[in-house]
């Protein structure tokens, strides 16, 4: 388990998100209402980028811009087809100001 | 005293089966265009957008409906997707499609209709020379009849009513039972899941909503009939099936559009959803006139132990691209694809279908038949998908193909990918002729060749004719006598 540094927490307002290198893959960190999440950046379909497509803050979800399925961001478990199994999901929490990464 | 000579004539086949036989394949002698390719007189119509595809049609179709705003956003974010996607370059030529010379949105009726009395007349007998009344009296459970863009009758008989089971077109759907519709539309087939199905989702109008209760066997079928009327029509139906747990329900959809020198659009968005125990079978006896791009997507989930079984019969259209397709997603779930294509002159049939193993103990099987004459294309395109964490799964992939001429093509491309290593899977695959040999032995018992090809063919689909209930099986039977007539000489 490594920690890594996302940015600082005023960088990341509510209803933002970004996507981050951690060793060559992708992360996408996203604020909910307030709440932190980060999962990988990689639909489970068709393993095409995943955190860049439409993020609902309200419903905690992204939406993979390929074909449309939509992520719950607390579990990973997609909610619609075609996507049918779970995206890695990380720990992510606040610390000294700045937003920090637990990754495997 | 003699009795009448019509009596006597139908005394005659009615004890000679040789003879009904002939008299039933003499019936079905006229053509396309005379059966079911006649056109309505559009006097009365409601409501027709003028061509093309805009915001603006998106927003007024919505409003028309009197929709809520969440699903007004969806259809226009839907657009969105459909128009920043490129037209697919792989399958049939879609690229002969002008999506600007299409009317997206038809009203010919006012309402759906609960007794076909109340149905304008033309529509009314429209439905009468397909039969449909008929067969809703004497088989069906019940019926839905979509003329252009909307539902013009809808009825479910009451036993399954008071059983709590809901048959409805999908825009009354949206109306009395919003909730419901929002939790599960579009979460099997998204809007921008495809270019097509984002167009779907933009201007859908019509299809049918169906609840089937826990632990409620509906015994007869329910049926939805499609009917194109008007020329350059874009047809858009949505249908979305709900079987609860443990329940039962056999869903039939049939279409058929007037035969015009210009090309219509028919693009529909088909979502099931099987609960645990739950088995739905949805049947299609595709038919529509050589003018019609035929575009559809069909999924299903089977959750544990639900069955489902997708039987598509593509016997019309000029190009029909159509993959049903079944995600397995709980344990002991179980799909089945049959599939009967038949390309005749200026046809291109690209069907086939998806099964992906998504849990342990899930089985499957696909079975694909194509028959390509008179220069006619037909491809099986499927896919087969054990996932990793779908132990003990067993699937069987079958796809036939059999060319009646040198002139006629098919192409068969089946993918199997499997992430586990105690899959059970098997492929067979076989393109044939028909031979000289088989000709000869049965022409040697005294058939002509044209019967001789037609018995051919009949083996050669049966497995899946046999699938289908009694009338359907002996309507798809004609259809395709009617397709081999003048196909040897």
């Amino acid at each position: 388990m490594s920690t890594h540094t996302v940015c600082k927490s005023e960088e990341l307002p509510e209803g933002e998100k970004r996507i981050v290198e951690v060793d060559g893959a992708k992360i996408g960190v996203f604020n909910a209402g307030g709440e932190l999440y980060a999962i990988e950046d990689r639909c489970s379909h068709d393993d095409g980028p995943l955190a860049e497509g439409n993020f609902d803050p309200a419903a905690c979800t992204v939406e993979c811009p390929r074909h449309g399925s939509m992520f719950d961001l607390s579990s990973g478990r997609p909610k619609t087809l075609p996507a049918f199994a779970p995206v890695e999901t990380y720990e992510v929490s606040v610390v000294d100001g700045e937003i920090k990464l637990e990754v495997d | 005293m003699n009795p009448p000579e019509t009596a006597t004539a139908a005394t005659e086949s009615e004890l000679d089966p040789k003879l009904a036989e002939r008299e039933a394949i003499k019936d079905i002698n006229s053509d396309y265009a005379t059966k079911f390719g006649f056109n309505d007189p559009e006097t009365g119509y409601v409501y027709k957008a003028p061509k093309g595809l805009s915001r603006k049609l998106v927003e007024d179709i919505s409003e028309y409906k009197d929709e809520p705003q969440w699903m007004r956003e969806f259809r226009l974010k839907a657009l969105d997707h459909f128009l920043s996607r490129p037209v697919p370059q792989w399958g049939a030529d879609l690229n002969q499609i002008d999506f600007d010379d299409i009317h997206y949105f038809v009203r010919a009726s006012e309402k759906a209709e609960h007794s076909w009395d109340d149905v304008p007349d033309d529509i009314k007998n429209t439905f009468d020379k397909l039969g449909i009344p008929e067969a809703e009296r004497d088989f069906l459970a019940g019926v839905g009849a979509q003329y252009e863009s909307e539902v013009v009758y809808h009825q479910v008989n009451e036993k399954l009513e008071a059983q709590g089971v809901q048959f409805m077109d999908m825009d009354t759907a949206l109306r009395e039972h919003e909730d419901v519709i929002r939790e599960h539309f579009a979460t099997v087939i998204p809007e921008n899941d495809n270019m097509l199905a984002a167009l779907n989702s933009a201007v859908w109008s019509g299809g049918s909503f169906v609840y089937v209760p826990k632990g409620v066997k509906v015994d007869m079928p329910l049926q939805a009939y499609f009917r194109i009327n008007t020329e350059n029509m874009g047809q858009f139906e949505r249908t979305l099936i709900i079987a609860d747990e443990d329940s039962d329900v056999h869903y039939i959809e049939g279409c058929t559009a007037p035969v015009y020198s210009t090309d219509s659009l028919h693009s529909a968005v088909v979502e099931l959803i099987a609960r645990p125990g739950a088995r739905i079978r949805y049947t299609t006896v595709q038919n529509w006139s050589q003018n019609v791009f035929n575009l559809v997507t069909k999924r299903a989930t089977a959750a544990e132990r639900a069955t489902v079984e997708w039987v598509d019969c593509n016997l019309g259209s000029k190009v029909t691209m159509k993959y049903p397709s079944i995600y397995l997603l709980g344990e002991e779930a179980h799909g089945e694809i049959l599939s009967i294509a038949f390309a005749g002159e200026g046809q291109h049939q690209d069907a086939g279908g998806k099964i992906i193993h998504a849990a342990p103990k899930t089985t499957s099987s696909i079975f694909a038949k194509s028959i390509s004459k008179d220069g006619g294309r037909s491809t099986y395109r499927g896919l087969l998908e054990v996932a990793k964490g779908a132990e003990q799964v067993r699937s069987k992939v079958v796809c036939d193909a059999l060319l009646l001429d040198e002139q006629s093509r098919s192409d068969t491309y089946p993918t199997i990918r499997i992430d586990e290593s105690d899959a059970n899977v098997g492929h067979e695959a076989s393109v044939s002729k028909i031979g000289e040999e088989q000709l000869f032995y049965l022409q040697s018992h005294g058939l002509d060749e044209e019967e001789a090809s037609k018995m051919i063919v009949n083996g050669f689909i049966e497995p899946v004719v046999k699938e289908l209930p009694m009338e359907y099986a002996v309507e798809l039977n004609r259809l395709i006598e009617l397709q081999m007539e003048g196909s040897i000489g």
